[in-house]
């Protein structure tokens, strides 16, 4: 933030100028956002408060007050979608924090073969969902699955697993193949991060006769805090869209095991034709969203300027 | 109010956006989208009129395309343009119903599931064929099929091809160990046991378990072998809360907790239990009809050696066991600008001619009772000599909240499956489930 200090008048009135030819260059870029963004969502939310009926003639509104979301609310299916979808970006977040931090940490300290590696890194990353989730799919089968085969060779296991035929497994696999595939972008999120930090100050804390794990809890951690929360923040966003993976996976199976909201949503939007309540669910997501990304910004805000500071 | 074509935006975009974009949502209806042909025709003053026809695969790829040849060689002044749907119903569904709702004049024709014509009639998403056609047309379908496309006195789908539940087993694997064809289920099992024990095979019977509307056919069917029901007739009260579906459930999950069957059943769709047979891994295998021809491709480990069978019973019961009603039909979209040239290709679709098309070179069962039962077509269809034997039973889809209501048994009773439930606790679950549903409180 550099306006404080800048409040003599000639300047401002520039700068407000410069702002109102800024403004006319956005427009066509705000009006797409407006268009696809949050016309949808404010839609939506409308439509979340209405008993939708469909009929050749298009669809008729009832307004329905908070009827749909008193019916979320009393469906145990929902209730579960949501602490699902929850524990579920809570885990893989934290898990990719840890193995990303560590696999930055190495990559960072690589003398040769590091573009190499960054380049293999970004492979399961650059994968369509859909794709891998047909790749581990064909890894976890049953009958004829590559990580079966594997462990049976080895010896570890004397029949084959069925990894996507228990509850809690099949849970363990998909959050597997998630953070298989997601780690790598927080690990190169926070390699920047790392690559940030000034080489002096280590050297300096060195010489006082810091250890390395002090350097990494007292300096390298509390600096590179911004670039962490910008991946949580990331991630967390995506872990609660979480959609393409359980559906092709599991699809939301065993039983509901996996069927997170927006498969849930999915279900009852395009396979019930239930408008009214999808909508609610699809809007509440939204505003779960919503709040948590502004949650993060405030303290992402606070972070920079006390980086800055 | 009236709001065509918002609404679908708005949910696939807010859908999109919570799933980070995900592959399930359907495009937006485009309004503008007409077929090329269409303005050709108009130069050439309307020497043929194009519809437009979505269908999934038949069997094969190039199944649609000689039908439709030989439809336009029938019909020179229509030209039909393909569009190809998934092969997963669901989304095939959630396309249609996305297109549909929102206006769009294609597809003129498409074709869609067995159980969609309640909830497609309930919802203006087809035209009541029946206010179109004459009553004599729906004769020409084989008993009950017609009936099965109605809701609320209208016919909405015309019966395009059938499908049920059937037994295929392996012949040499029988002969080999002096075993009958099972008629039972209490032989299946010992059967089962009896090959497993000689080494002979991996596993004894494979069918579809996974949670998904598949499950929700088998379970039909044990439904119906141990005399439970869903609901009653008039589709407004849940009859599955018994001893007999807690029965059927607890015999299905004991195909896996004896070895009978793979855990990974629990896994299975169609495709999944087909290779698990055709790999040689498995003596029987519940599945549909279009798994015959798939037995006869040269490759698979199992050519000439499968046998197919009617369901089997469970001991004491009524032979064959019921078999489960699946299949096609062909809707007509109520936006279609060209009614009188989709019904003329429904007509023919259903007719003689196309139907022995599908029948002989497809081996698809015909809905249209005389290719039913002409016995050149029965030569060489094997699996329609069966036909006249099987007891069907449907799903049901007699409501247009049907997917609640299979969503509510598939995802229970996969649970009891794979043990995370007892077979009882699943099926008072579905129940409650279907209750709310029916009721207009479920999600």
């Amino acid at each position: 933030m550099t306006i404080n200090h800048l409040t003599d008048r000639p300047k401002f009135s520039m700068q407000r100028r410069r702002a109102v030819t800024g403004l006319w260059f956005m427009a066509p870029g705000l009006l797409v956002v407006l268009a696809v963004t949050i016309f949808p969502i404010l839609y939506s939310i409308y439509m979340g408060f209405n008993t939708i009926s469909l009929t050749t003639h298009g669809f008729h509104f009832h307004w329905n007050g908070l009827g749909n979301y008193r019916l979320l609310l009393s469906s145990s299916l929902f209730r579960y979608a949501i602490v699902f979808t929850l524990v579920y970006a809570l885990v893989t977040v934290l898990v990719e924090l840890v193995l990303g931090m560590m696999t930055a940490l190495v990559l960072q300290r690589m003398a040769w073969g590091r573009p190499a590696l960054l380049a293999l890194l970004l492979l399961p990353w650059s994968l369509i969902t859909v794709i891998s989730a047909e790749m581990w799919g064909y890894i976890y089968n049953g009958v004829y699955g590559a990580l079966d085969a594997i462990l049976l060779e080895f010896g570890i296991i004397h029949k084959p697993i069925v990894w996507l035929g228990f509850a809690k497994l099949a849970i363990a696999s998909t959050m597997f193949a998630d953070v298989w595939k997601t780690m790598p972008f927080v690990a190169i999120l926070l390699l920047a991060g790392l690559e940030m930090v000034p080489v002096d100050v280590i050297e300096a804390a060195h010489m006082d006769g810091a250890s390395n794990w002090h350097v990494f809890w007292r300096i390298i951690l509390p600096l590179i805090r911004p670039t962490m929360s910008l991946a949580i923040l990331f991630r967390v966003l995506q872990a609660f869209g979480l959609f393409d993976l359980p559906f092709v996976l599991t699809g939301g199976g065993p039983g509901t095991a996996t069927e997170s909201i927006a498969v849930l949503g999915y279900q009852v939007m395009f396979q019930d034709l239930n408008f009214g309540p999808g909508a609610a669910v699809a809007s509440s997501t939204t505003v779960v969203v919503l709040i948590i990304a502004l949650a993060f910004l405030w303290v992402f805000r606070g972070m920079a300027e006390e980086g800055v500071a | 109010m009236t709001k065509p074509i918002g609404i679908v935006v708005c949910g696939a975009g807010l859908l999109a956006i919570i799933s980070g974009c995900g592959p399930g949502v359907a495009p937006g209806p485009a309004p503008s989208k007409k077929p090329a042909a269409v303005h050709k025709t108009k130069a050439k003053k309307a020497a043929f009129v194009t519809i437009d026809w979505a269908a999934s695969p038949i069997t094969q790829t190039g199944t649609r395309q000689h039908m439709i040849s030989a439809f336009e060689k029938a019909h020179p002044g229509i030209r039909v343009k393909l569009t190809t749907m998934s092969t997963n119903t669901d989304t095939t569904r959630a396309e249609l119903t996305t297109e549909i709702e929102g206006g769009s004049k294609t597809p003129d024709v498409y074709m869609g599931d067995v159980i969609w014509p309640a909830q497609f009639g309930h919802s203006g998403l087809a035209v009541p064929l029946s206010d179109h056609l004459p009553k004599s047309f729906f004769s020409r379908f084989a008993p009950g099929l017609a009936a099965g496309a109605s809701y609320h006195g209208k016919v909405y789908g015309a019966p395009f091809f059938m499908d049920a539940g059937l037994l295929y087993y392996r012949k040499d694997l029988l002969t080999k160990a002096s075993l009958p064809v099972p008629k039972t289920w209490q032989q299946l099992v010992s059967d089962s046991k009896a090959l497993e024990a000689k080494h002979l095979v991996k596993y004894g019977y494979v069918w579809e378990g996974a949670a998904y509307e598949g499950l929700t056919c088998v379970l039909m069917e044990f439904l119906g072998d141990q005399g439970a029901k869903v609901l009653n007739a008039a589709g407004n009260k849940v009859l599955l809360n018994s001893s007999a579906s807690d029965k059927a459930v607890s015999f299905m999950r004991s195909l896996i907790t004896s070895g009978v069957s793979p855990q990974a059943v629990t896994t299975y769709q169609e495709p999944d239990a087909m290779n698990a047979f055709d790999a040689g891994d498995a003596a029987f295998m519940r599945n549909w009809d279009y798994a015959w021809s798939n037995s006869q491709t040269k490759g698979t480990k199992v050519v000439g050696k499968v046998g197919v069978e009617p369901m089997p019973a469970f001991a004491g019961t009524t032979e064959p066991g019921y078999s489960c009603i699946g299949g096609w039909d062909l809707y007509v979209n109520p936006h279609s600008a060209h009614l009188a040239q989709d019904l003329t290709f429904v007509e023919w679709m259903t007719g003689a001619a196309g139907q022995k098309l599908l029948a002989d070179k497809y081996s698809e069962i015909p809905t249209n009772a005389a290719v039913q039962k002409n016995p050149a077509v029965k030569k060489l269809n094997p699996v329609l000599s069966i036909v006249p034997k099987l007891r069907l039973i449907a799903r049901p889809s007699g409501t247009p909240i049907y997917p609640m209501i299979s969503q509510a048994l598939y995802q229970n009773v996969n649970a009891a499956l794979t043990g995370q439930v007892s077979p009882k606790a699943a099926i008072t679950r579905a129940s409650q489930q279907i209750l709310t549903d029916l009721k207009g409180h479920g999600l």
